[in-house]
């Protein structure tokens, strides 16, 4: 028999997971498949559980003058529905599986999980999106990129949990996103891309771009955003990009129509741009 | 353990582990068979209960994450007037054939109603997203709640 606990608190969940033996529970819409068992059979669990869907605490959705603070046990749905957040960062959130589903997933559940497909990251990429870590006796905040260390592994340890994700504020004036599936909703990406720009004065002031399920990790260059807005060089920076490009094929696509298609979107978003086209 | 929750309306109490499903305590522990359960992952929709209110698939929620709430299985919302006239739409669009997907279209129908605004064709749609059926077709059940958003909404 595995042991379950269910701290009421932070404070009780510290001291619960400084032991380093337990596996934390959210949602559960990512363990629940992955531990799949016969019906009416508890799931296959092989260590102790941590419950933590029923901390008050670890619910809800703030912003100072500079981040938005986003709890980790704040669902999809509370995400699509938020007041306080920019339509850029609720979009990617409302394509995500389907209702029953956001009822219940977490935006931290999205991030530790680190599939290939979780349709979070690339968002976080691109909004150089940070995660605050907390076990009994520290506390560290690490960029999402810093954090995601390849497919399902995470800089995480036992006797840490994922408290809030912290989003720096910045001047958007536009933005993009495609998710592209097999079908429209209630599906895992084969790909998808978040395209953000910031105009100053009449001039482009930066963009950015992540596509997400390409690789195993999101792909975003810097020095290629940096370059094409010297530059304009459309097919400069589509070759950078290309180069980071490293999929295979598997059940959900080719890479060669990943890679193809992805980059064709982020043609036509950056040809937008240069075009003037207005953005909503 | 002791797990303490309200099951259409009633105060419940059920020896159970916090990480049984709430799919088989309601089926087997309630002996309520409406619920049923299709691919135990999240996508179908047979499933589908109302937590606190909101849709959820009971195949992968923990009896932890129900204590305290408030659980409606289809045999719960039928004793409302609201189902009735789901039920009637379902019925004169001809929106049943085997009826497996049924109680989880029913009460995904519910949440889109619930929302209480007129719903575009898209609004249905990504509404019954989550609900897989593999007899019917879509095009009767799509009929019978555009039905209902119309007859509904404007009643409400
Ligand atoms: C039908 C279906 C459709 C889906 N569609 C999508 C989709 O379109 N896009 C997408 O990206 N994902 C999708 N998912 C995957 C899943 O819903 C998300 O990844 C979700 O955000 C996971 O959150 P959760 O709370 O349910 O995670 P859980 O299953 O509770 O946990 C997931 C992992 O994160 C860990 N964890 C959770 N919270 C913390 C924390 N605070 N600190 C440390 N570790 C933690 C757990 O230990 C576990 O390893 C889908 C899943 C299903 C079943
Ligand atoms: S049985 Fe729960 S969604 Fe299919």
């Amino acid at each position: 028999m595995i042991d379950c606990r269910r701290p009421e608190t932070v404070d009780e969940l510290l001291e619960i997971i400084d032991t380093g033996k337990y596996r934390i529970f959210a949602g559960g819409t990512d363990l629940m498949v992955r531990k799949r068992q016969w019906q009416g059979a508890e799931r296959r669990f092989e260590e102790d559980i941590v419950f933590i869907e029923q901390i008050d605490e670890l619910k809800g959705i703030t912003e100072d003058k500079e981040h938005y603070h986003i709890k980790t046990c704040t669902t999809h749905r509370n995400m699509e529905k938020s007041l306080v957040l920019p339509e850029c960062i609720k979009l990617p959130y409302r394509l995500m599986g389907n209702p029953a589903i956001r009822n219940v997933a977490t935006v931290g559940g999205n991030i530790v999980n680190a599939a290939q497909v979780a349709d979070s990251l690339p968002l976080l990429y691109a909004l150089d999106g940070k995660i605050l870590l907390k076990s009994k006796n520290r506390s560290r905040i690490l960029t999402v990129e810093d954090f995601i260390k390849g497919k399902y592994k995470t800089d995480i340890r036992e006797n840490e949990f994922l408290h809030e994700v912290i989003i720096p504020k910045i001047d958007i004036t536009g933005f993009r996103y495609k998710k592209v599936g097999s079908r429209k909703a209630s599906i895992l990406s084969k790909f998808s891309v978040v395209f953000l720009y910031g105009m100053k004065n009449d001039k482009l002031d930066y963009i950015r771009v992540s596509i997400g399920a390409v690789n195993e990790l999101p792909v975003r260059n810097r020095e290629a955003e940096e370059r094409f807005v010297e530059n304009r060089d459309v097919k400069e920076f589509l070759t950078a990009i290309r180069k980071e490009m490293e999929g295979t094929d598997d059940k959900r696509s080719t890479k060669l129509y990943r890679e193809e298609v992805s980059l064709r979107i982020v043609e036509e978003y950056l040809s937008e741009i240069l075009r003037g086209d207005s953005y909503e | 353990m002791i797990v303490e929750f309200k099951l259409n309306g009633e105060d419940v109490k059920v020896e159970t582990g916090l990480a049984m499903r709430l799919l088989d305590v309601i089926r087997n522990d309630f002996d309520l068979k409406g619920t049923k359960e299709g691919c135990a992952e999240g996508e179908c929709g047979a499933c589908i209960v109302f937590l606190d209110g909101m849709i959820v698939n009971s195949c992968m929620m923990p009896m932890n994450n129900v204590i305290g709430k408030e659980v409606v299985t289809i045999e719960g919302f039928s004793k409302t007037e609201r189902y009735k006239e789901i039920e009637k739409a379902f019925m004169v669009e001809g929106a049943v054939q085997c009826g497996f997907c049924t109680p989880g279209m029913v009460m995904a129908t519910e949440g889109l109603l619930k929302l209480g605004i007129s719903l575009t064709e898209e609004d249905i749609k990504v509404g019954l997203s989550g609900n897989i059926c593999r007899s019917t077709g879509y095009e009767a059940i799509y009929r019978a709640v555009r039905k209902l958003t119309q007859e509904v909404v404007l009643n409400d």
